[in-house]
């Protein structure tokens, strides 16, 4: 790669705030073609991570967001009609193995069960892809990568990875930046000034004591960054918390009026 | 005459000099809901409950109207202990609603900060460690500063300026103290203390409960059967030792002390003089019980005796008894036959409907269940039905013309009945430990019993298979298992009963339990089989079971049922259950309810978002 577009390439990067060595790991696990695996809470950066590494390694990105009918076929591929004739059209995962880059599966432990048959053989030493239907067998080139991504807060008992699947991964464990960090993030993210900035993230730090006493989940960092951002466009300081950081987290009124005396405390007139 | 018109005078009186502002009074009541959540966010303890002070005398000089009508000696201040966190039970000190309001809020995020300097050396102290904690607050919480300095302004015109000097520097102080919280300001020496700053927290709490050096006393009131009309009260407690003289019933009356309510007589009296529904008359109208201790028990309910009792007490065994194996850690093998497990009805047993007042809830969650239920869709990828599947067949044709040899797919559509196929065995632990009470949610029992009606009624309303199934155990020889509902049986009226008639009694040997509960849900034809597990505390039993013993056999019991397929999730009420059930059931096979109160709903809804 040249010098420009190298350069061209970290103004169109991402922004993602390192927290702390995840960005060494993740470059060492490609080049040394090992699947990653990524567990932490809704909206603390998983998927904003990926995309930055992609756009950091120069890789093009196939984010596949898993839910409950998504089948081996899904990622695969099938063969379509078109014009009397039959075509062959790959799926994500098939192109990410041909073009050699990064094949993201959001939420994988939403995914049927039949998807971990073609997962196997990509995630082991032999990094293949078995075209079932089209009789193929794809080599996955050095610049092909796996990664996938769970929540493990949902404590769902037919939901969870396999041990035996989650075995094939070196993990990442993401969790809400530490205070400064965050501060960053909403500030960058959300065009807020510093001290706005701070007080959210303070906020979102009483919020979070809640969480498995009053709250399943606690307030994200995507969600402050929300709403620094309707802030940012001129809303109401206490409304913008309301609608951003408050309701999307309960429907129990005791509770709703409860997380807005929390708000006060920063916000109050 | 006389009499009547004394009564008059002294409504009057006191109306005139009472300080507050009662229509515009906000209650704890109104904000109890919020109350818990805000304090936790505020950074307070969360295992700490919330209750209500009681009144306490401040001795500061008071108004002449007070005076003659004998009023305000007394102010209810907030404060925290190691148990619980204290509120006045209603605030009407300002005219206006929303300050009393939010005098509330400040008081809890005062009372959440940490304690500076926890010696209790005087009033100096006092005023500084309010004076540092509401800095705290106040440069955290550019909000809550707001509302600080509307508190502070309300509060101030209404604060007397005393006449004599040093209490007037005192008064200045506290002032300047309420006004800049961050400048480091002293209390001014005097002979007076000051009147109460309702802004901050009390200056000596009471002692909690746990100080004493006897734990079986509680300052609490212990009778089980008054009914208590106010909330749990913390009074100020102070102990005593009761007099040993036999008869001490002769007292030198001197006519310049006249005895109040609350000040203790050394008198030998026989407790049961006493009328037990004047003594929660009394105990309310006192700001100091005087506890001693003495070797009879009032008021105390019958326990249960932990022996066997007369077989026609005990509850009504089906058959001898079923033997089974029990780990040993220390042979690290399973030892066979060891405990014999006696299936049991509950006695007394007759059939009762649901309870009144778990109607209300009962019916919402039969709604919110009937959703789950599974409706019957339609099902693509059959291999025989009443319709083409074409999205299938059409991908299928497309294949086969592109020359490839594929296996013809399942190609139709069809309507199976609902396909759920979950069965779910609710194991209730009925040891003694679920006698205990949960202030005034009453006995962790009965909350468990609520629980499993709840449970089964919205199992019902979903059509899931289910079970219901309670433990207990004596020894080995009699691990008791109570049937309240097998899986064949219809929830009606019989099995409610039953449930309505469970008593709380012996031990927890788990692990005989869990064993037998896998056995009758393997059993069952459903492809997903949970085993829920409802606890209060460890596993124990009178012998050697407790401690590691336990926890190890139920810990090979849980592995066996996972081994054999099934999804055992415990949910417990007991607090300390992190240290010991992420051995038991792995970090995310258990849930712990910190409010027992509320386990009916967590139940209900845990198993909704464990199987949806």
């Amino acid at each position: 790669m040249n010098a420009p577009a190298r350069a061209a390439l970290a103004a169109n990067l991402p922004f993602y705030q390192p927290v702390a060595d995840e960005c060494t790991v993740f470059e060492t696990a490609w080049r040394q073609q090992l699947p990653v695996l990524i567990k932490g809470p809704t909206g603390c950066g998983k998927t904003r991570f990926v995309a930055h590494m992609a756009a950091k390694l120069g890789l093009p990105l196939f984010t596949v967001s898993c839910h409950d009918d998504l089948s081996a076929a899904d990622l695969v591929g099938r063969h379509l009609i078109a014009g009397g004739d039959t075509r062959w059209c790959d799926g994500p995962l098939t192109r990410a193995v041909r073009e050699g880059g990064i094949c993201y599966l959001d939420e994988v432990v939403e995914a049927r069960k039949d998807t971990t048959v073609v997962l196997h053989p990509l995630t082991d030493d032999r990094r293949i892809l078995p075209i079932e239907r089209t009789g193929e067998e794809l080599q996955a080139p050095p610049g092909f990568m796996l990664v996938v991504s769970y929540n493990p807060g949902y404590q769902h008992v037919l939901k969870t990875l396999k041990p035996s699947t989650r075995q094939r991964f070196v993990a990442l464990s993401f969790d809400f930046p530490l205070p400064e960090v965050e501060r960053a993030v909403v500030q960058h993210e959300g065009g807020v000034d510093e001290r706005l900035a701070a007080q959210l993230v303070t906020l979102a730090g009483q919020i979070r004591r809640l969480t498995g006493y009053d709250l399943d989940e606690a307030v994200s960092t995507r969600l402050l960054v929300y709403c620094a951002k309707l802030i940012a466009s001129g809303m109401a300081v206490r409304l913008a918390c309301r609608t951003a950081l408050v309701e999307p987290l309960s429907d129990e009124a005791d509770t709703l009026a409860a997380l807005m005396a929390v708000v006060d405390t920063q916000f109050g007139a | 005459m006389e009499d009547l018109v004394g009564g008059w005078w002294d409504k009057l009186i006191r109306r005139t000099a009472y300080r507050g502002y009662p229509q515009a009074a906000v209650a704890l009541a109104q904000i109890e809901k919020q109350a818990p959540l805000f304090f936790r966010a505020m950074g307070g303890d969360p295992a700490l409950t919330l209750r209500t002070a009681v009144g306490t005398t401040h001795g500061a000089r008071r108004r002449l109207l007070e005076r003659i009508a004998g009023t305000g000696e007394q102010v209810e201040l907030a404060w925290r202990d190691g148990q619980s966190l204290y509120l006045p039970e209603k605030i009407d000190l300002f005219p206006d609603a929303a300050r009393n309001r939010e005098l509330y809020f400040w008081l809890m995020a005062l009372a959440a900060q940490p304690q500076h300097g926890d010696g209790d050396d005087g009033n100096g102290d006092w005023l500084t460690r309010n004076r540092r904690a509401s800095a705290a607050c106040l440069a955290a919480m550019p909000g809550l500063a707001a509302l600080y300095q509307r508190l502070v302004t309300a509060l101030l015109p209404l604060r007397d300026t005393p006449r004599d000097a040093a209490a007037a520097a005192q008064e200045a102080a506290i002032c300047q103290a309420l006004q800049q919280p961050e400048a480091a300001i002293a209390l001014p020496p005097c002979r007076t203390p000051p009147q109460p700053v309702l802004l901050w927290l009390h200056p000596t709490p009471p002692t909690a409960p746990t100080a004493g050096t006897d734990d079986k006393q509680t300052p609490e009131m212990e009778d089980s059967d008054s009914k208590e009309t106010k909330k749990k009260r913390r009074y100020r407690a102070r102990r005593d030792t009761a007099d040993e003289r036999k008869n001490g019933m002769l007292l030198v009356f001197r006519a310049e002390s006249i005895f109040t309510w609350d000040e203790y007589v050394r008198v030998n009296r026989h407790t049961d003089d006493d009328d037990i529904e004047d003594a929660g008359a009394a105990a309310e109208d006192m700001n100091t019980l005087t506890i001693s201790r003495d070797n009879r028990r009032r008021a105390s309910r019958l326990k249960f005796d932990l022996d066997l009792p007369a077989a026609a007490y005990d509850d009504t065994p089906l058959g001898s008894g079923i033997l089974l194996p029990e780990w040993d850690y220390k042979r690290q093998r399973l030892v066979a036959e060891h405990c014999c497990l006696k299936p049991m009805l509950p006695r007394d047993a007759t059939p009762a409907p649901l309870p009144d007042q778990l109607q209300p809830l009962a019916r919402r969650l039969r709604r919110q269940f009937q959703a789950l239920s599974p409706e019957r869709t339609r099902k693509s990828g059959e291999a025989s039905g009443p319709d083409i599947d074409l999205d299938r067949l059409i991908r299928f044709l497309a294949e086969k013309r592109s020359g490839v040899a594929v296996a013809e797919p399942p190609l139709y559509q069809a309507w199976p009945p609902g396909g759920r196929s979950m069965a779910c065995l609710l194991l209730a632990d009925l040891s003694l430990s679920t006698e205990s009470w949960l202030g005034e949610a009453g006995q962790v029992i009965g909350v468990i019993r609520d629980s499993l009606l709840l449970f089964a009624e919205a199992l019902s309303a979903c059509g899931d298979a289910f079970g219901l199934y309670g433990f207990s155990s004596i020894r080995r020889d009699e691990v008791r298992y109570l049937l309240l509902k097998d899986f064949a049986e219809r929830y009606d009226d019989t099995t409610r009963g039953r449930i309505l008639a469970l008593r709380p009694g012996y031990y927890t040997r788990m692990g005989a339990a869990i064993r037998q509960s896998t056995r009758i849900l393997l059993e069952q034809p459903a492809q997903r089989r949970l085993l829920l597990i409802v606890s209060d505390g460890k596993p124990n039993d009178l012998d050697h079971y407790e401690g590691r013993y336990g926890v190890e056999d139920t810990r090979q019991a849980v592995l066996e049922a996972k081994r054999a397929g099934l999804i055992p999730f415990c949910v417990t009420v007991d607090k300390e259950a992190g240290e010991y059930l992420p051995h038991l059931f792995g970090r995310r096979g258990y849930s712990v309810v910190h409010d027992a109160r509320r386990l009916p709903q967590v139940l209900t809804s845990l198993y909704a978002s464990l199987t949806a």
